[in-house]
């Protein structure tokens, strides 16, 4: 991912990716989680490096929250400042579950084209 | 890019705050707050490696400074662009005179007129009881706890106020406090404080919020009484003229002055268009000074950054090259 090419598509497709994995992150777990362990769950999901920037999911928590996907509530700590913690409404869940179908058609549909052509190019480098 | 890579919390923030310049005030203040918790975890999760070592490694992990201003910015977009009621320009002027029935922030902003009587009160209460007990108690021992306990909940309430603004007028207010470094001793914090020209502004605003309220609420209640009467005079005629006082029209409006209105034909129809020309007015009175209002919180209550407070930047200029 260093050439710029690359760098440009991955942003280009976090765009809706974002709001997604943390709608699902938040939907499969009971507690309340703050943005920062939010961040730290997805690095260790993916051997400790996030394929977003960790900066670019607070405006989107706050993006879902305004859009009452999520609801939040503060909280003070000794670390820093007050920590905003989020969990998922009814709403976000029914939101969820109806992205949750977009994605799956997308990827089908994309993987249908990418494997095909990887299956008649033969293996590359 | 001609900035080093940040070593500390504060360059880091710092060149955050200047990647963001000429966004929307609120929206800095949210920003710097957000990144601020992230960096303060994440420094407080390696206590074996020094506040410049982690801050190397940010870059890959929460972004670097310009990374991030770019997506506040574009969430911001999309979201403004999301949340926005589609609305149906009228074409005519009278068709734009008389949507303001439509348009939901016209009620609101109504309402917080109405409310600025209260809210205005307590404000202004607030603000010269903590003032005097302040100055009053600075010879003691307990001034000094007293005054930050002050400021501490002039904060909370100048957030909630906003929070009322953005509710009601639909501008972008804060959603975050400020937050107050912990690297300072508590002498010097008080004296950020006492220097910060916010801490000012804030109580300056909670003491003008009385008057201001005053009006607000005068205006609302004498145009609500004035046009509603105005408009219930025909309907009055009409229900007299059926029976439903047991007299005639002619009669209920016996009394009434003046007499060119009332004992001519066309006096109360005309009486009951004003009424309806009044109260659109008044509608249109509120969505404005809802406006103006929150432009006046914003520049008092959000801390002013950089050189200047620049209104809203619009969506397409605020779109960062990638």
């Amino acid at each position: 991912m260093d050439d710029s090419n690359g760098r440009k598509f991955q942003k280009e497709l976090n765009g809706g990716l974002v709001g997604l994995v943390l709608l699902a992150v938040l939907a499969e777990t009971n507690e309340d989680l703050y943005g920062y362990e939010i961040a730290k769950r997805l690095a260790s999901a993916n051997d400790g490096t996030s394929i977003f920037k960790e900066g670019t999911i607070y405006p989107v928590l706050r993006a879902l929250s305004a859009g009452e996907l999520l609801t939040s509530r503060i909280v003070p700590s000794y670390a820093g400042p007050p920590r905003r913690y989020y969990r998922i409404t009814e709403q976000g869940r029914g939101v969820l579950a109806e992205w949750k179908v977009i994605w799956r058609g997308t990827r089908d549909f994309v993987d249908r084209f990418i494997e095909t052509k990887a299956l008649a190019g033969g293996h590359s480098s | 890019m001609n900035n080093s890579a940040p070593r500390s919390i504060d360059q880091y923030l710092r060149q955050l705050r200047e990647e963001l310049a000429g966004a929307d005030a609120a929206l800095i203040q949210d920003a710097l707050y957000d990144a601020e918790e992230y960096l303060r975890a994440e420094v407080a999760a390696h206590p074996d490696k020094s506040e410049a070592d982690v801050l190397e490694l940010i870059a890959s992990t929460y972004g670097a400074p310009d990374e991030v201003a770019a997506a506040y910015r574009d969430t911001e977009v999309k979201v403004k662009a999301a949340m926005a009621t589609p609305r149906k320009e009228a074409k005519s002027a009278a068709g734009r005179f008389f949507g303001i029935f439509l348009d939901p922030r016209a009620y609101t902003s109504l309402f917080f007129m109405l409310l600025a009587l209260p809210t205005g009160i307590f404000y202004f209460v607030l603000a010269v009881t903590g003032l005097s007990l302040s100055a009053g108690l600075s010879v003691l021992i307990i001034g000094v706890p007293f005054f930050l306990m002050f400021m501490a909940v002039c904060r909370v309430v100048s957030l909630a106020e906003g929070g009322l603004i953005e509710a009601m007028t639909g501008v972008r207010m804060p959603r975050r406090p400020v937050y107050q470094g912990k690297a300072l001793g508590f002498w010097a914090r008080i004296g950020e404080m006492l220097k910060d020209p916010r801490t000012w502004t804030t109580i300056a605003y909670f003491i003008l919020r009385l008057p201001i309220g005053i009006l607000y609420f005068v205006i609302v209640v004498a145009g609500l009484a004035v046009s509603l009467s105005l408009i219930a005079l025909p309907i009055i005629g009409v229900l007299a003229q059926a029976g439903w006082f047991g007299m005639s029209a002619v009669d209920v409006f016996s009394n009434a002055q003046p007499e060119w209105a009332f004992k001519t034909e066309f006096g109360i129809p005309i009486l009951g268009l004003a009424g309806v020309l009044l109260l659109t007015s008044l509608m249109h009175l509120a969505r404005g000074t809802g406006r103006l209002h929150a432009m006046f919180a914003k520049s008092m209550l959000v801390a002013r950054t950089a050189s200047s407070i620049t209104e809203a930047a619009e969506p397409k200029a605020a779109l960062a090259a990638h």
